[in-house]
């Protein structure tokens, strides 16, 4: 579904993603780890098109993304959900949810229903101003958002960074039945290696901008974390 | 004149609200307006009021062109804008001059506004009436366009975010467009009507955007409301002092009271809060 050959990505002239190669097959779960400033978040941007240049190759579904501008890539499917949530302030939870749906092919612009039964405040606070939400909740509603484009490829930067514990675990639950139940392929950025452990098929980690290991979930051991995500 | 004011000051603070950009070639497209409309009486045998769609159409063009050509590549060089839209602007002065000639023109009214109205003792001719309402009617449909219509609500997305819009689906670079244009175009209109009040020369466009800029300062950048109660203030006030004085001490009160109350409330009357 998406597949990388010896990719590069850039800010300015400086090569921040070098010669990264993977292949996320659909309906799968992987994560990407690694220490803070090594890729990560830049990995995503750059499937997203929002670094200054690319090298190599980078396909979703055949398609060669390097030919494909940012506002067209939503709408072959693939939802980004940032990390620091970047709802919109001022917009209502509405508007924001409705914002999705501008990256849907179709035109639709009805949220669907499910989007409320996984998200339930999100209902009830259907009117307030996205800017006036706790950092859960603006986690659940850049979900959403996401959701409402009816995307096949979700990329989540830390989903669950600086918040709550007691959200974080329904966050958890809740990308791991968007993967299980609605067969949406998944990558994660995540710092938290029992959760990547427990939802992932694959894992990549990531060094200086290289993949330094990658590996099938259960292959994720104590032994790799140490080596590779503590400081 | 506070009503053109609105519509002059609306076309710029959308602009700047939308794109950060300065466009110091606003006034001339009120000029092209003005020229539109004189064109479209003296040949066509139009009037203003059946030309407006036309004048509103002709100038955003002209504003979608000096967009797509010019200022969509200055958009991370805020300061070059100034310039390039300052240069626009001569440009589209100079043009004129060379294809219509400097004399002024004149406009008539239309003539099933003449008259006038005594209300109260105070007596307005029902063109500056109409003037007034129409202003008000430009100001709530771009106030509808802004938050009621999915055009309106990308631009605010795009205001807000541009990175994230894109990743929406959201092209930016046609939103911006669309806003150049509709500020250009209210511009347009602004100079069609101002027609019958002043005389069409080349260099019109000047005078009225300093008047436009103020408005947008004491109103505070990226607020409507804020526009349409700093045109009335700036209007009113111009049109109290030159009547309490005469024209010229006039204008320097005016925009003596001006510093100071952007000494005092830097941010204008109405500031767009936010919390982010």
């Amino acid at each position: 579904m998406l597949e990388a050959q010896s990719l590069f990505s850039f800010y300015g002239k400086s090569p921040i993603i070098q010669d990264v190669s993977f292949r996320i097959a659909p309906g799968s779960f992987t994560s990407v780890l690694g220490r803070n400033g090594v890729g990560k978040t830049t990995l995503l941007r750059t499937i997203m098109g929002l670094t200054d240049g690319i090298g190599g190759r980078l396909f979703f579904n055949g398609t060669d993304l390097g030919r494909t501008r940012t506002y067209a890539r939503g709408p072959m499917g693939i939802g980004y959900i940032p990390q620091g949530r970047e709802i919109i302030p001022r917009f209502t939870v509405r508007e924001n949810i409705v914002m999705g749906t501008y990256a849907r092919p179709d035109r639709k612009r009805d949220i669907p229903d499910y989007i409320f039964e996984l998200f339930p405040i999100l209902r009830e606070f259907l009117h307030r101003r996205g800017g006036d939400l706790s950092g859960g909740q603006q986690q659940q509603l850049a979900i959403a958002r996401a959701l409402a484009m009816d995307p096949k490829l979700l990329l989540l930067d830390e989903p669950t960074e600086g918040i709550q514990p007691n959200i974080v675990r329904q966050i958890e639950d809740v990308i791991l039945k968007l993967n299980r139940e609605l067969g949406i392929t998944v990558v994660l950025v995540e710092q938290n290696v029992h959760f990547a452990r427990r939802a992932s098929d694959q894992f990549i980690v990531l060094d200086k901008g290289r993949v330094a290991l990658t590996g099938s979930g259960e292959e994720l051991s104590d032994e790799i974390a140490d080596k590779h995500l503590t400081f | 004149m506070a009503s053109i004011l609105l519509m002059v000051a609306l076309g710029l603070a959308i602009i700047y609200g939308a794109m950060g950009v300065i466009n110091l070639a606003h006034g001339e497209f009120v000029m092209l307006g003005a020229y539109s409309a004189w064109l479209l009486q003296t040949y066509f045998g139009f009037s203003i009021l059946v030309s407006l769609p036309l004048v509103f159409l002709m100038v955003a063009l002209a504003g979608l062109a000096v967009e797509r050509g010019v200022v969509r590549w200055l958009y991370h060089r805020p300061l070059d804008t100034i310039l390039a839209t300052w240069g626009i602007g001569i440009v589209l002065q100079q043009l004129v001059r060379m294809g219509v000639g400097s004399d002024s023109r004149y406009v008539g009214r239309p003539t099933i506004l003449d008259g006038n109205v005594a209300i109260g003792g105070v007596v307005m001719s029902n063109y500056r009436i109409f003037l007034i309402f129409f202003s008000i009617a430009v100001l709530a449909g771009t106030w509808y366009l802004l938050t009621r219509t999915e055009f309106g609500t990308k631009l605010r997305a795009v205001i807000q975010n541009k990175e994230i819009s894109e990743c929406y689906g959201i092209r930016a670079e046609h939103v911006y467009a669309l806003t150049f244009a509709y500020g250009a175009g209210l511009a347009g209109i602004a100079g069609a009507l101002v027609t019958p009040l002043i005389s069409v020369t080349p260099s019109m466009g000047t005078y009225l955007v300093v008047d436009a800029f103020l408005v947008v300062i004491v109103g505070g950048v990226g607020s409507l409301l804020g526009t349409a109660v700093a045109s009335g203030l700036v209007g009113e006030a111009t049109a109290f002092f030159s009547f309490l004085f005469n024209d010229t001490l006039g204008r320097v009160a005016v925009l003596l009271s001006i510093i100071l109350l952007i000494r005092f409330r830097p941010q204008g009357l109405f500031p767009d809060k936010v919390r982010r």
